[in-house]
C-alpha cells in the first residue's frame, strides 16, 4: 500500500465500526519478511471477532509461519461499512499484517465453516481484486484455496475455487504453498501448478473433473479429464496429534472475540456415531493429545497471551480417556495463576465432582444438554445415546447442587419424526422443571429458568442421513407452532429460529456444481454477511435459484435413492458409503449402534493403512 | 504500594474502546509476571485503575494508570518487565512508586492538555482563535442522564493557542467538569465558519490542580 492510500486508510478507519477489526497489530501478531517467501494469506470469510474465535486460523497461522521458507497473514470479511469505504476510496481489501491487497499472495486460503458464508467468499475476492471465477484468473493471481468441513462438498464453490483441500491441513497446506511456490519459481503455468497440487493428498482441483446430469437433474457421472486427478480424492488425516503443530502464542485480540480465551484441542474425531452429526463421520478416527502435552501447550500459552480463562475442545470431552488427571492437572498448574477453565456440560461423574468441589477456578456457567430429540425412540433413530434417566439425574443432581439454569437443545424436522416425538419434547420439560421443584425450598437455588431450544435439521453429505428429505418450510412452521403451544410452561423459554437459513444451508450442504450459478446471481443481487440475521435476504436467494432455472427444493426437500451417485462422493472419508446406508437402516428400524470404541462396526476406516485398528 | 504508570496510546491504538484498553493491560500485566495485585472472589481479576479514559480517536501520549502492587519492586524493574510485553505504540514511558495513601490520579487530575493537527484550513483557524476565546458563552449542547441540556464551553478552556502547525489547548477534566477536545475542535470551526476538516487529536498530559502532570514534575 503506498503512502497516500496509507492515509486514505486512515481516515477510512477513524470513521467506521470497530476499526481494530482493520489494524491487526495484536500481540503475538507474526510479521515476516516477504523475501523469498511463498506467501499465504490465511482468510476467514465472516468478521474479525468470529474469526479470532477460530482455533483452526490459529493453527495454521503459526504451523506456516513456523516454515523459514513459508509465510502467512489473515484477512477476516469487512462489515458493511468498511465494504463501502474500500470502495469509495479504491483500496482493496489487505491482509492485516502488511497491509498488502489479497491479490499479491501466491496463495490465497478460506475456510468453509458454514455454508451460510459463501456469498462473502466473493465479496472477498471482488474486494481483493482477485477474479471470481477460476478461468479468468490469470498467471499472476493467487491461488486460491479452501478447506474446512464444507469443503468435503465442494462443489458449489467449484467455479470459484483452484484447489480444496479435503481433512486436516497441519502438514497438507505448507506442501501446498510449497508445490505454488516451486512451481512458480520453475516458470511453471497455472495449469501445471494445479496438476501438481493434484498429486498431494487430499487435494481436490475441481477443474481436472467433470459432472453430468441427468434430464431430472440428478447427478449422471463425474469423471476425471486428467489422469493426474485422483478419484475419489482420500482425505488428508493427521495420524499423531502429539506430532502435530498447536500453537503456543497465538494472537491475541484487543476488541473482544466471540470466544476470547485460550482453546485446547484436547483430541479429533468421535465414535459415538450419532447419525446426524457431519464431524462425527469426517473427522475419525478419534485421536488424542496427551495431558502431558497439553499441560506444556497451556503453560506456553498462558504465558504468551495473558488469557484469564482456558478451554477444552473436542466433539465430545467426556470421552476423553484421562480428562480428570487432565482437568485436575490444569486446575493444580493454573489455580495460582488465576486462569479459570470453562468446561462443557459433561456427565460429571463423582470423582470429577471431586476433583472439582472446592476449585473456585471451574466456571460454573449454565448447564447445557442436547438430548436433541423428545423421545427415546427418536433418539435410537438419530443413535444419539443419552437415556431420559441418565438427563434427569445429571438436571436433579445439577439442582441439587444450587444450579438454576438448564439448555436443553433439540432439533426438530429429523428423519422418521411424528408428532408424537415433538410433543415429547414439551414432555421431557415439564420433567426437568418437576425435578427441580423436587428439590427442596431453601436447598435449591432460586429462580428456574429451562431454556429449550429448538433448531431446525439439517440433512448432512457423509451422514446416514444425507439421503433425507428436509422438511419444508411450511411442515418446519407447523411443527415450530405445536412445539410452542406444547411448551407453554411456567419457567420454560423456548428458542426458535426462522427456518429459512436452514432451508438455504440444506441447499448448499447438498448441492451440486450447478449451484454456483445460484451462488454468482444471489452475490450480484446483494446478498452478502447471511449467517447475520439483519443481512439475510431469503427473497433475493430464492430470486437467484428462479433466475438460473434451479429449484431449491430438489436440493433440500428431495428423498434420494440408494444408489444416487452424490456430488459428494468424489470424496473417501474413511467411511463408506455402505457404512452409512447401513446406519440409515438402522435409523428406519429405531435400532442403535453402540460407540465402536466397543467394538468396531466396520464403518470402513481400516481401508486407510494404520488409521484405525478397527 | 501502588505504580503510577506513564504509557502512550498512539497510532491505531487510538481506536482502541476504554474496556479493549483495559482487557490488553491486563493481559499485559499478566503476562509479565509482575507482583500485582488481584481482587478476591470467583472471577479473580487486576484493579488498574486509569485516570481519564480517552475517546476513541484520538491519541494518547502520556496516559496514566495505577497499579496496586503485592510486592514491592524497583519502578526501573517494573517498567522494564512490562515494556518487555507491551505492544509497540502502547509502551510505558515511566513508572512511579506510591504508598497506598496518595490520592488516586483520577481525584487529582484536573486538566489535560491536547495537541490538534487539523488536515487543512489551518490559517483560518488560527486566525479565529482570539474571537473564539473572546467570546462570553460558547454553549455546546451535552447528553446526560437527564437528557440532552446547554452547557458552556468557554470557563472549560484554559488555555487555546496555535504552535507550529497545530494548535495546543489545556482543558479542565475532572469530576466538576469536562471538556472534550474533539467538540473544542468544531466549536472553534463552526466559529470560524468552516465544516470541520479532519483532525489528528492528541492528548499530551494529564495535569492536577497546579497544573503539574500527575506522575510529577
Ligand atoms: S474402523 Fe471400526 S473402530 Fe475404527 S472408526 Fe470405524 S467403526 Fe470405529
Amino acid at each position: 500500500m503506498d503512502k497516500q492510500m496509507q492515509a486514505r486508510l486512515e481516515a477510512l478507519l477513524e470513521t467506521v465500526q470497530k476499526p481494530s477489526r482493520y489494524t491487526g497489530g495484536e500481540v503475538n501478531e507474526i510479521k515476516k519478511d516477504w523475501a523469498g517467501k511463498t506467501t499465504c494469506c490465511f482468510a476467514f470469510p465472516d468478521t474479525y471477532e468470529v474469526a479470532m474465535s477460530h482455533l483452526g486460523m490459529k493453527v495454521l497461522y503459526e504451523s506456516i509461519n513456523a516454515q523459514e521458507d513459508l509465510l502467512c497473514e489473515r484477512v477476516m470479511m469487512p462489515w458493511t461499512d468498511m465494504i463501502e469505504g474500500l470502495k469509495e476510496q479504491g483500496i482493496p481489501l489487505y491482509s492485516l499484517e502488511s497491509r498488502r491487497a489479497l491479490s499479491a499472495f501466491d496463495m490465497v486460503g478460506f475456510t468453509l465453516q458454514y455454508e451460510m458464508s459463501y456469498t462473502n467468499i466473493l465479496k472477498m475476492l471482488e474486494l481483493g481484486g482477485i477474479a471470481l471465477h477460476n478461468k479468468d484468473r490469470d498467471e499472476n493471481a493467487p491461488f486460491v484455496i479452501a478447506g474446512g468441513p464444507c469443503a468435503f462438498n465442494p462443489e458449489p464453490l467449484a467455479p470459484f475455487i483452484d484447489a480444496f483441500l479435503l481433512g486436516d491441513g497441519e502438514h497438507a497446506t505448507n506442501e501446498m504453498l510449497r508445490a505454488i511456490g516451486a512451481g512458480r519459481k520453475a516458470g511453471k503455468n497455472r495449469a501445471a501448478i494445479l496438476r501438481d497440487l493434484a498429486q498431494i493428498e487430499g487435494v481436490y482441483v475441481p477443474d481436472l473433473y467433470e459432472a453430468t446430469y441427468h434430464e431430472d437433474g440428478r447427478l449422471a457421472a463425474f469423471t476425471p479429464l486428467d489422469k493426474s486427478a485422483p478419484l475419489p480424492v482420500k482425505k488428508r488425516i493427521e495420524l499423531d496429534l502429539n506430532e502435530a503443530p498447536f500453537p503456543t502464542s497465538i494472537p491475541v485480540p484487543y476488541t473482544q472475540a466471540v470466544h476470547d480465551r485460550i482453546v485446547l484441542e484436547i483430541m479429533r474425531g468421535c465414535t459415538r456415531g450419532c447419525r446426524f452429526c457431519q464431524a462425527g463421520m469426517l473427522y475419525r478416527p478419534v485421536r488424542e493429545r496427551s495431558p502431558e502435552q497439553l499441560f506444556a501447550l497451556a503453560e506456553q500459552l498462558v504465558a504468551a497471551t495473558g488469557y484469564e480463562e482456558m478451554s477444552l475442545s473436542s466433539l465430545s470431552t467426556g470421552d476423553y480417556s484421562q480428562l480428570l488427571e487432565l482437568i485436575k492437572g490444569l486446575n493444580e498448574r493454573f489455580c495460582d495463576q488465576r486462569v479459570s477453565l470453562s468446561l462443557p456440560s459433561l456427565r460429571i461423574d463423582n470423582q470429577l465432582q471431586e476433583a472439582l468441589v472446592d476449585t473456585a477456578q471451574v466456571k460454573k456457567s449454565g448447564l447445557t444438554l442436547a438430548p436433541e430429540a423428545g423421545t427415546q425412540r427418536l433418539r435410537d433413530v438419530i443413535n444419539k445415546g443419552v437415556t431420559e434417566e441418565d438427563l434427569l439425574r445429571t438436571v436433579s443432581e445439577a439442582f441439587a447442587s444450587g444450579w438454576n439454569n438448564v439448555k436443553l437443545y433439540f432439533m426438530i424436522g429429523l428423519p422418521y419424526e411424528t408428532d408424537e416425538d415433538l410433543l415429547g419434547i414439551a414432555d421431557l420439560a415439564r420433567k426437568v422443571v418437576n425435578c427441580y421443584y423436587a428439590i427442596p425450598k431453601g436447598q435449591r437455588a432460586r429462580g428456574l429458568k429451562v431454556v429449550v431450544s429448538a433448531s431446525t435439521f439439517v440433512p448432512k453429505p457423509m451422514t446416514p442421513f444425507q439421503w433425507a428429505a428436509q422438511d419444508t418450510l411450511e411442515e418446519i412452521r407447523r411443527k415450530q407452532a405445536l412445539l410452542r403451544s406444547a411448551l407453554n410452561i411456567k419457567g420454560v423459554t423456548f428458542n426458535w429460529h426462522d427456518p429459512e437459513t436452514s432451508f438455504l444451508e440444506a441447499c448448499f450442504a447438498r448441492g451440486d456444481r450447478r449451484l454456483a450459478k445460484v451462488l454468482y446471481r444471489a452475490y450480484e443481487l446483494g446478498c452478502l454477511l447471511d449467517g447475520w440475521n439483519e443481512h439475510f435476504k431469503y427473497d433475493a436467494w430464492m430470486q437467484a435459484f428462479t433466475d438460473t432455472g434451479l429449484d431449491p427444493a430438489f436440493y433440500a426437500n428431495r428423498e434420494r435413492d440408494k444408489d444416487e451417485l452424490m456430488p459428494w462422493d468424489l470424496a473417501d472419508i474413511g467411511v463408506t458409503k455402505k457404512y452409512l446406508w447401513r446406519e440409515n437402516e438402522r435409523a428406519r428400524n429405531a435400532e442403535v449402534t453402540p460407540d465402536c470404541r466397543l467394538g468396531c462396526e466396520g464403518c470402513g476406516l481400516t481401508r486407510f493403512e494404520g488409521v484405525c485398528r478397527g | 504500594m501502588k505504580m503510577l504508570v506513564v504509557f502512550e496510546k498512539m497510532g491505531a491504538h487510538r481506536f482502541l474502546g476504554h474496556l479493549d484498553l483495559q482487557r490488553a493491560m491486563q493481559r499485559a500485566l499478566r503476562r509479565s509476571g509482575l507482583p500485582v495485585t488481584y481482587s478476591q472472589g470467583f472471577n479473580p481479576h487486576l484493579q488498574l485503575s486509569f485516570a481519564a479514559p480517552l475517546s476513541v480517536g484520538i491519541q494518547g501520549e502520556r496516559e496514566i494508570m495505577e497499579v496496586p502492587l503485592s510486592e514491592t519492586i524497583s519502578e526501573a524493574d517494573f517498567l522494564a518487565k512490562l515494556n518487555d510485553t507491551l505492544p509497540q505504540n502502547m509502551k510505558a514511558k515511566a513508572a512511579v512508586l506510591q504508598e497506598d495513601k496518595v490520592a488516586p490520579a483520577m481525584a487529582r487530575m484536573a486538566a489535560a492538555t491536547y495537541v490538534l493537527r487539523p488536515d487543512e484550513h489551518f490559517e483560518q483557524l488560527m486566525a479565529a482563535v482570539p474571537g473564539f476565546l473572546s467570546q462570553e458563552r460558547i454553549p455546546f449542547m451535552k447528553r446526560g442522564k437527564a437528557g440532552i441540556r446547554e452547557e458552556d464551553l468557554r470557563p472549560l478552556i484554559y488555555n487555546l493557542m496555535a504552535k507550529g502547525d497545530t494548535l495546543v489547548t489545556v482543558l479542565a477534566t475532572s469530576s466538576k467538569g469536562t471538556a472534550r477536545a474533539d467538540l473544542l475542535f468544531t466549536s472553534l470551526c463552526e466559529f470560524a465558519g468552516i465544516a470541520p476538516p479532519r483532525c489528528l487529536i492528541t492528548r499530551t498530559a494529564l495535569l492536577d490542580e497546579r497544573f503539574v502532570p500527575l506522575e510529577g514534575a
